[in-house]
């Protein structure tokens, strides 16, 4: 029996093989994955969003918004550096640089004096003094907003007259090849006695750029009303000052629900891939299995080998074009940590740590086999009942559509690390099982419930195999004549 | 030894029966035609002696065995609906097949070019299927049938939709395994073959046996029929079922379509018209085609081509 199972097996493996399909199709996944950073990169927008301020009050009020704009873009280029020397294990001599102490949050002195210091290109010269190649890699947060200065013509207009003005910057003639501006803040010189400012935005503005801009005005507003009311500017002035001192205390890099999510990545991946590579051999091994019936080929075959070391065999090709994809996909990604020298290993040593233990491991390859083998079953079942792809596909589309439905909130539910019920349920039904418990193990599973539901899944390829298996061989010779539902459960029932 | 032996063999497809108590035997070096009509019956039988399918009475032995794939190194088999892996070039398809008959890849590599040689596919041995014309790829799936040297070769309507040269083809190559000593069985419902052919034959209606035996038994079903040349009218003549008179032939002779009751021998007649002074100018006995005698035996139940 296995000498025929391994012949079927192999046979089934060099036909889905041999088709230029399989490798442009398993290349794919690993290409669009090198691209997706580059793309990313290519339709960012390196800008910013540009905002023009018309003040009409003298410069300042425009100024300090300006000022509190670019403070928040130093900010967040602190936080990257903190979160790229942490990575790196960088370490420095003292005195420690400010800015690669792990904060929570750093506040306006802070970021003042980064700027101070030299800001980005003195913070990187430091770390190439601590790490010859420390700086490499790094990638400075895209800014968020542009300051643009305003048009002499825009400056000029008055508070009944801005509103049509602004329209042909906001929305510049197609001809004219100018970028629509996406913000204009028009102060008048009225501010102050009045509250009254004007913010077009081209689409629903930012509110943190709209509540950054009421801050800025409110502080005016109430500088000017304690002056107005006897209270000295220099009191005024630091009235504006006082603020809580929030200490925020973040956890390391790659903790907490951000050691959840980079904890998910891989088993979350596992369970994607094993969708992924199910779908695309399945479908293969459908083609075959219609090319054989289409083909009248089964007669010949089956003279020579039963009916179940047909099915058995055609089951081992696919799972063995499906762990030929696996192993392809995880070479392409060895030999991206090896091109870049380890910096991708490094970035995914934390996402590997809940899938290197040996039992882990186990489980994966158990679920990945099982999930690959109760599913497998479906599609051969479908391609022995149909005698073209077109008939194939009319039972094919439904299943997929149940198989592939939980995945639209099975990753936010693994991410969110709540415990959903869904996910709960979804890992005791056998059909999903393998996805849901590839899909948790990052965010760590009771063994009672690993154990149970691989148990549960066994059960259910055996009954699959023993029920589905008899529909197989009673369709085996039945062509011309596709079975109703009610035919394929008398079927089952049927030994055979 | 029989290389195939069927024993009462009953089959049912829900109330349909299929095949109905059939019994018969073949031997080694034989070649047998199983003729019947279309839903006689042939290809259910074949496919219990494969084991594709489970009598529901009766035995088979195949080669002194029960059917089962343990007997597939020593089978071949052509099916009447017939097809191949697209993909794969000729002689791997003959590989494949010759591995799953138990064979190692060299021999079956060694053997499967002796047949593409044979069958002028030389040069084709590594053209992909779906390259191949429809009489070459049929050439492919008969090698593949012969590529083990089967001692009980199973062809299930094998000469339906053949050109003739692949028709001759087929046919040298049935006489060929008979001759190095395999049972031959093939189902047709075309005659020409089978007279061409079967040493002896069976004939299948309904799933019910009607006839086994060789060509000349066989045609002894048929009642005999004799062209005369008399100048009396030769209907009262012993083992004379029935005389038509054809037309006149001058002189008062008359030429007579005869009819001969069952089992009356042409000779005896003949005998008896010389001992009796019975005038005869001309005396031509036909000899049955096995056309006619299908349609004696199977009747109007089936549509002969």
């Amino acid at each position: 029996m296995i000498h025929n199972l391994l012949l079927i097996a192999a046979r089934e493996f060099r036909q889905i093989a041999a088709t230029r399909s399989f490798w442009l199709t398993l290349l794919i996944l690993p290409l669009a994955l090198a691209a997706a950073p580059l793309a990313s990169r290519f339709f960012a927008d390196k800008e910013g969003q540009s905002i023009i301020m018309i003040d009409q009050t003298g410069g300042d009020v425009a100024k300090a918004i300006k000022r509190r704009i670019e403070q928040n873009e130093q900010r967040a280029v602190m936080v990257a550096l903190a979160r790229h020397t942490e990575r790196r294990n960088i370490r420095f001599t003292s005195p420690q640089p400010e800015w690669s102490l792990r904060k929570g949050w750093y506040d306006d002195s802070a970021v003042d004096r980064f700027v101070a210091e030299g800001g980005l290109k003195t913070a990187l010269a430091v770390i190439k003094i601590a790490s010859k190649n420390g700086a490499d890699g790094f990638d400075p947060p895209l800014i968020g907003y542009r300051v643009v200065s305003p048009p002499p013509e825009l400056a000029a207009q008055t508070p009944q007259s801005i509103a049509k003005a602004v329209e042909t910057y906001l929305r510049p003639a197609p001809e004219s090849n100018a970028k629509p501006v996406d913000y204009i803040l028009f102060i008048p010189a009225s501010f102050g006695k009045s509250p009254q400012v004007s913010l077009w935005a081209n689409g629903q503005p930012r509110s943190f750029l709209v509540s950054m801009i009421e801050t800025e005005l409110g502080k005016n507003l109430r500088t000017g009303y304690l002056v107005a009311n006897g209270t000295s500017a220099q009191v005024a002035g630091q009235v504006d000052l006082i603020a809580p001192a929030i200490a925020i205390t973040t956890p390391p890099q790659g903790k907490g629900r951000e050691r959840l999510a980079i904890r998910s990545a891989l088993p979350l991946a596992c369970s994607i891939i094993l969708i992924m590579a199910l779908m695309l051999s399945g479908s293969w091994m459908l083609q075959t299995t219609v090319e054989e019936r289409g083909n009248k080929l089964i007669e010949t075959v089956l003279a020579c080998v039963s009916p179940n070391e047909l099915m058995y065999g055609k089951l081992a090709g696919t799972v063995a074009i499906g762990l030929t994809m696996i192993a392809t996909w995880v070479a392409c990604g060895l030999f991206v940590a090896f091109a870049t020298h380890g910096e991708i290993a490094e970035l995914i040593r934390p996402a590997l740590e809940p899938v290197s233990s040996l039992s882990s491991i186990a489980t994966i390859l158990y679920f990945f086999i099982a999930g690959y083998v109760m599913i497998s079953m479906i599609f051969l079942v479908l391609g022995v009942m149909s005698d073209s792809m077109q008939e194939a596909k009319a039972f094919l589309n439904p299943i997929l559509f149940l198989i592939m439905i939980p995945f639209s909130f099975l990753a936010p539910a693994v991410l969110a690390g709540t415990k959903s019920v869904a996910l709960t349920v979804m890992t005791w039904v056998p059909l999903y099982s393998p996805f849901t418990i590839l899909a948790r193990l990052g965010g760590g599973l009771p063994a009672w419930e690993v154990i149970g539901s691989g148990v549960l899944l066994l059960a259910f390829i055996v009954g699959e195999v023993i029920l589905l298996g008899r529909v197989f061989r009673a369709c085996l010779l039945n062509s011309g004549r596709r079975p109703s539902l009610k035919a394929v459960f008398q079927m089952m029932r049927s030994p055979g | 030894m029989y290389a195939l032996q069927l024993d009462q063999v009953s089959k049912s497809f829900g109330d349909f029966k299929a095949v109905d108590d059939l019994s018969f035997t073949v031997s080694p070096g034989e070649v047998f035609g199983f003729l019947g009509g279309n839903g006689a019956g042939k290809t259910t039988s074949l496919r219990m002696v494969l084991d594709i399918l489970r009598p529901d009475h009766g035995t088979i032995s195949v080669l002194g065995a029960q059917p089962g794939r343990g007997n597939s190194a020593q089978l071949g088999f052509l099916p009447e609906e017939r097809g191949l892996y697209r993909m794969m070039t000729a002689i791997e398809t003959i590989v494949y097949f010759g591995r799953l008959k138990k064979m190692s890849t060299p021999d079956a590599r060694r053997e499967g070019t002796a047949l593409l040689e044979r069958f002028g596919l030389g040069e084709f041995a590594k053209t992909t299927v779906d390259k191949l014309s429809k009489g070459m790829a049929q050439k492919v799936q008969l090698a593949a049938a012969l590529v083990n040297k089967p001692k009980l070769l199973i062809l299930d309507e094998p000469f339906s939709g053949l050109d003739p040269l692949n028709q001759g083809l087929l046919e040298d190559e049935i006489v060929r395994a008979a001759q190095s000593g395999a049972a031959v069985v093939f189902s047709t419902h075309v005659m020409q073959h089978a007279e061409r052919l079967c040493d002896r034959m069976l004939f299948l209606a309904r799933g019910r046996k009607l006839f086994e035996g060789n060509q000349d038994e066989a045609r002894g079903t048929v009642p005999g029929r004799l062209t005369l040349i008399s100048q009396h009218s030769p209907a009262t003549l012993p083992g004379v079922a029935e005389a038509k008179a054809t037309g006149p032939c001058g002189d008062g002779w008359t030429e007579w379509d005869v009819e001969m009751t069952p089992n009356a021998d042409a000779a005896d007649l003949l005998h008896h018209c010389t001992a009796n002074g019975f005038a005869l100018r001309s005396f031509e006995q036909h000899k049955p085609r096995m056309h006619d005698v299908f349609l004696h035996i199977v009747g109007g139940a089936e549509q002969v081509q």
